[in-house]
């Protein structure tokens, strides 16, 4: 009887704390959709660049063929058995602009055909001695995309150039790595999703310190002495940012110690965290706004922790879901979260040694990203808390 | 007549369907202690929270009449910073910073308050010394017992000078040594400041107030000095006699035989008699003028008491025959 007494206790009391009972029933099910909506087809699709140089050459029978665009329309046509295609293939023109692409993972491959392709592979279907030029794979070795790409890609184009030569690799296939790429360890690859997680984790920190004040009473002696709502949590928010960026150089440091090193300079690496923080300290003051007691706040704060591991890439790459395009720069469903843009930016940093100008959209959209996460959590706090009743 | 330091008019404050205040009009003067007496639950702390800015009434409204407002007749809610900014409070509740020291916290306090970092220091040093935390003074606040604690409360609300100091229930959870302290320090308070303390300790309110406001369910009830109010409402003096020295076991009982003739319902004489231990407990609505009555006839019947005390009702019989009920109850 004291068990079932204790079982109406407990539901009850769960049901009169409504917010964590909503969020911890719809926590999976929230996920479960947006994992749906990364996968439409189940399957990824993968972004791969054409840069097809391939003059074509004219056959015995006076016909002008292309080896290059038929490669393209080849690898278009790679299909998952439900029909999706595995792979999203772009044609560009300018080698640069397809590598800033692939910088911003925007593409995780690009494959160069060169000018000679037709030429060759005619040549070496009629058995002359064949001087070809190689088909270049080009991409972040970082990426986890890449290796797939490339695999599915490279076999594509294999098989198109043995079914028309009837050889076994009449052109070589050559791989050139963005940045530093190719020389990153495993370890070294995960640094700028750890650094960004340093960051997220202060959200519990700065939410768990303001409503720390507010259930201890502390607030209202400061709201008697007419402490306004930019000094207190101003003055909060700064020594949380300070935290945050001592977190990112002790992450640093260590990662240092046992043999990380970054291709890109440390002071952006820096920025990049003190900016990260800062949004992070908005979100902290949003979950603030809507806890009443410590306890509250901690549990409330997993859910925006849970979704920024998952959707910013911090521990493993998504796919883009893009919304729309500004500039000829693709805006993803999860360009809203700051750590998207951090650990892009750090990516590029220390894996790829971008310097300010590398970065310099990423650290806009993280300003722009801290403004407004940090307005947000200043307005709901000063809403929810800091009113008079 | 001090002057009127600051008036609260209609001040009602709603909870769904419980009214919390109920259309409190009160006067507090410059200088003096205005004790807010009621028991739990009867809208103290609601009152001194509407009169401090932190909760809006729902109807009603505080007009601070010191500085600036004096002037302008500045509501404490809204525009009223510059007001609040001169109210000290004392919350029910320990409100501290557990991890900073008790000078930490004073410093910290005063400056949220506008002082300099020095100059909140330097008061924070005094006041400590003050209210003999001295000692403490580079302990944090968790670490101090919770008699220490609630003494370092009532600093807070001090260390930027208010002019009005508000303390709710500042005696709450004290041991007797710290009670005492805490006492003595409100009065000398009283003697520079103005200061309004809520309580539902009789006693309290009767050592402490100049004037006490009577509060159950909401409502004002009455508001006057402590004597007065015994006078008013209470059922007069009570005149305690002695006879613990008197060698006469029956002394109790004659001096009853010989006070009957003095009884008198139409409230001229002695409306009750308790005999108890050895002592007559005399009540009169004016003990003082028939106290000659009284000796006169107590020497008639040949008994000498030994000791005679005038005291008269407290705070507790104001509050019974107002409501009906204790405070505690």
């Amino acid at each position: 009887m004291k068990l079932l007494a204790i079982f109406y206790k407990t539901l009850r009391e769960q049901k009169r704390d409504l917010l964590l009972l909503i969020l911890s029933l719809i926590f999976a099910p929230v996920f479960v959709l947006l994992y749906r909506a990364w996968f439409p087809s189940g399957s990824t699709t993968y972004g791969v660049l054409i840069l097809n140089q391939d003059a074509g050459a004219q056959t015995a029978d006076g016909a002008t063929v292309s080896a290059g665009e038929q490669i393209s329309e080849a690898l278009k046509a790679l299909t998952y058995a439900n029909g999706s295609p595995m792979l999203s293939v772009r044609q560009v023109t300018d080698r640069g602009a397809a590598e800033l692409l692939l910088r911003d993972r925007e593409a995780a491959l690009l494959v160069v055909i060169p000018p000679d392709l037709t030429a060759s592979i005619e040549a070496a279907r009629l058995g002359q001695a064949v001087e070809a030029s190689p088909v270049t794979l080009v991409g972040d070795l970082t990426n986890p995309y890449y290796a797939v790409a490339a695999v599915l890609a490279s076999s594509a184009v294999d098989q198109y150039i043995q079914a028309a030569t009837s050889q076994e690799r009449p052109i070589p296939f050559a791989e050139e790595p963005l940045g530093a790429s190719a020389a990153r360890t495993e370890f070294e690859i995960y640094v700028p999703g750890l650094l960004v997680f340093a960051t997220m984790m202060m959200m519990f920190t700065v939410a768990m310190t303001v409503v720390r004040e507010a259930e201890s009473g502390t607030l209202r002696r400061l709201q008697m002495a007419c402490v306004s709502s930019f000094d207190l949590l101003g003055g909060i928010s700064a020594a949380m940012v300070l935290i945050g960026v001592a977190a990112v150089l002790l992450t640093i440091a260590t990662a240092w110690a046992i043999g990380f090193r970054s291709q890109g300079p440390m002071w952006l690496v820096v920025v990049v965290g003190a900016m990260t923080s800062v949004s992070i300290v908005g979100v902290g003051l949003i979950i603030a706004s809507l806890s009443r007691t410590v306890t509250q706040a901690f549990l409330i704060a997993n859910f925006p922790l849970a979704l920024f591991m998952f959707f910013s890439s911090a521990v493993f790459p998504v796919p883009r879901v893009t919304l729309f395009t500004v500039g000829g720069r693709a805006i993803g469903l999860y360009d809203v979260l700051p750590p998207t843009h951090a650990v892009a930016a750090l990516n590029k940093v220390l894996t790829l040694g971008a310097g300010l100008g590398g970065v310099i959209y990423e650290l806009a959209a993280l300003a722009i990203l801290s403004a407004v996460y940090f307005a947000a959590g200043v307005w709901l706090f000063s809403r929810t808390h800091l009113r008079a009743d | 007549m001090a002057e009127v330091m600051l008036r609260t008019e209609g001040l009602t404050k709603r909870y769904g369907a419980l009214t919390a205040v109920k259309d409190l009009s009160l006067e507090v003067y410059q200088g003096e202690v205005l004790g807010l007496l009621g028991p739990n639950g009867a809208g103290k702390t609601t009152s001194i929270h509407m009169i401090c800015g932190l909760l809006r009434p729902d109807a009603g409204r505080v007009i601070p009449l010191w500085g600036s407002a004096k002037v302008r007749g500045v509501p404490v809610t809204g525009n009223g910073r510059d007001v609040r900014a001169r109210i000290g409070v004392c919350p029910q509740k320990i409100v501290l910073w557990d991890r900073l020291t008790c000078l930490e916290q004073l410093q910290f306090i005063g400056q949220m308050y506008g002082l300099g970092g020095q100059e909140a220091r330097r008061r924070g040093d005094r006041l400590l010394e003050e209210l003999d935390l001295a000692d403490k003074r580079n302990k944090q606040a968790r670490t101090l017992s919770g008699g220490m604690q609630r003494r370092l409360n009532l600093l807070m609300a001090l260390v930027h000078d208010p002019e009005l100091v508000v303390l709710d229930e500042p005696e709450a959870g004290l041991d007797p040594q710290s009670r005492v302290k805490v006492r003595e320090y409100i009065q000398s308070l009283a003697r520079i400041k103005t200061v309004i303390v809520t309580t539902h300790n009789m006693d309290e309110a009767d050592r402490v107030a100049d004037r006490v406001a009577i509060i159950d369910h909401g409502e004002l009830l009455v508001v006057d000095t402590p004597e007065a109010l015994k006078r008013r409402v209470g059922e007069g003096d009570a005149l305690e006699i002695d006879f613990k020295g008197v060698e006469d076991d029956q002394a109790e009982s004659r001096a009853c035989a010989a006070l009957s003739p003095l009884y008198d319902d139409a409230g001229r004489g002695i409306t009750a008699i308790d005999a108890a231990h050895g002592t007559l407990t005399v009540h009169a609505l004016n003990a003082v003028a028939i106290l000659p009555a009284i000796l006169e006839a107590l020497a008639a019947a040949g008994l000498q008491p030994g000791e005679v005390h005038l005291r008269q009702n407290t705070l507790e019989d104001v509050f019974i025959r107002l409501t009906g009920r204790r405070l505690r109850e």
